[in-house]
């Protein structure tokens, strides 16, 4: 186990070293700062960003937008998912919007959005239309997926419907949405800071990447990137702590 | 059980069974797989609607059932699992004390904390039966309980149905099985099923 995670490791670091190199080759190669800036430069244009008044105060707006919206579709994913599993009219009513999200094309949608909502609500909303269709056909699959064998032993044994919902219901919603949601908030991430570049909030790393490109600092687009590649890495490391530590996926195999 | 009628569509699965169990003894039905043996523990138990025909003496009392699979909650422990079948029954000091017990008796006790994929087959069939000797019931029916447990395990478990205090209906296809445990041994014919003889143990 220890000799094998030593192994992914020095592979992982290969691999990173590996793509530094290709950035330098093609920075150098390119030699134009505009089109393709090399590590220097955007290490550099990093520092300045970083520096720079209201960075944090960026960041904070970024992440608490990310992390309000996918909380709404979330608590909504788990509301429509459970109505949908009793009901088979919410199920058919959910239905073709679901479909309407999927085969629409989001851009559509969002160009929609900018219409008819406040700029600081339109990145929540983007994250939202592509975030809360995976989270409420987990929901869905997780309630409609029990194994009804263990249902049957629960009613042959009397055991009480609470208990049902509590012990065998509510873990199974719960253990399924545990699969998709590191992936969930990293997509929804993405997506904010995708409407933040269309809506332009006053504070936003989708303002400041659109505002970069706008100057043409390129490097500047590069270091935002860098920022949030940053940004979803501590995000995916918080979830993984906190899945240890509530050990979530003990169970499995 | 009186003239239990039963089909699937047009198969015909169970015909006219009629049985007695007698109180706090052991019956052990014996047919060749498939002949709807199951069913008939289904229906027993209420998990399944007859056709037509009558049980009297199930319909108050508490059941244990021993699945054929172990319908073990792959995110409880054996503990947990254990108590699922008492909480609403039983306090909790009292739940911790039953299932330490009942674990020392079939030498699971340092499996408590063990998650069913962590278990293997027959200790898993190991948990799905003593679930049943746990839950407090006056009846307990049993679909090849033995099927995969090594002769060891399966000689304590037989001795804790013959000791319990329960009318036991067990389904089997193993005629020694039927023969060391049997009270009352029902033979079943193949498909449908009828009772073909009864044979007093």
């Amino acid at each position: 186990m220890k000799k094998s995670s030593i192994k992914s490791s020095k592979l992982s670091i290969a691999a990173k070293t590996i793509i530094i190199i290709i950035w330098i080759i093609l920075s150098k190669a390119i030699d134009n700062e505009v089109i393709f800036p090399g590590i220097r430069s955007t290490i550099m244009e990093m520092f300045k960003i970083m520096k720079s008044t209201g960075f944090i105060l960026i960041i904070k707006s970024t992440i608490f937008r990310s992390l309000i919206g996918f909380l709404i579709s979330l608590i909504l994913a788990i509301l429509m998912g459970i109505l949908a599993s009793i009901s088979d009219f919410i199920y058919y009513l959910m239905k073709p919007i679901l479909n309407f999200l999927s085969s629409v094309p989001t851009m559509a949608i969002i160009i929609l959005a900018l219409i008819w909502l406040n700029n600081e609500i339109v990145p929540m909303f983007v994250g939202f239309i592509m975030v809360f269709p995976i989270l409420y056909e987990t929901v869905l699959n997780g309630i409609l997926n029990i194994d009804k064998n263990i249902i049957e032993m629960a009613k042959v044994y009397k055991v009480n419907k609470t208990t049902i919902i509590k012990d065998i219901y509510i873990p199974s919603i719960f253990y399924n949405l545990s699969t998709v949601f590191t992936s969930a908030l990293g997509t929804n991430l993405k997506m904010v800071i995708a409407g933040e570049v269309l809506s332009q909030p006053r504070y936003a790393v989708g303002s400041n990447l659109q505002l970069q490109k706008t100057y043409l600092n390129t490097a500047g687009v590069f270091a935002w990137i860098i920022i949030i590649l940053l940004i979803s890495k501590i995000f995916k490391y918080l979830m993984k702590k906190l899945d240890d530590v509530l050990k979530l996926n003990e169970w499995k195999c | 059980m009186k003239n239990i009628n039963k089909s699937y569509g047009d198969l015909k699965v169970l015909d006219n069974i009629s049985i007695d169990f007698p109180e706090n003894k052991i019956t052990c039905i014996l047919g060749p797989s498939g002949c709807g043996k199951t069913t008939l523990l289904n229906i027993m138990a209420g998990l399944l609607d007859m056709d037509s025909g009558e049980i009297i003496g199930f319909e108050n009392g508490d059941i244990s059932f021993v699945f054929q699979e172990d319908r073990l909650i792959p995110w409880k422990n054996v503990e947990e699992n254990l108590a699922f079948v008492l909480r609403d029954k039983v306090n909790k000091k009292e739940i911790a004390e039953i299932v330490d017990n009942y674990l020392k008796l079939v030498g699971l006790e340092e499996y408590k904390y063990y998650y069913p994929k962590d278990l293997s087959g027959g200790m898993k069939q190991r948990i799905n039966i003593l679930r049943a000797f746990i839950y407090p019931s006056k009846i307990l029916i049993m679909d090849e309980p033995f099927k995969s447990l090594d002769m060891d395990n399966k000689q304590i478990l037989m001795d804790l149905v013959k000791v319990g205090n329960r009318t036991c209906i067990m389904v089997t296809h193993d005629m020694e099985e039927a023969l060391t445990l049997g009270d009352r041994i029902v033979i079943l014919t193949g498909k449908p099923a009828r009772v073909k003889e009864i044979v007093e143990g």
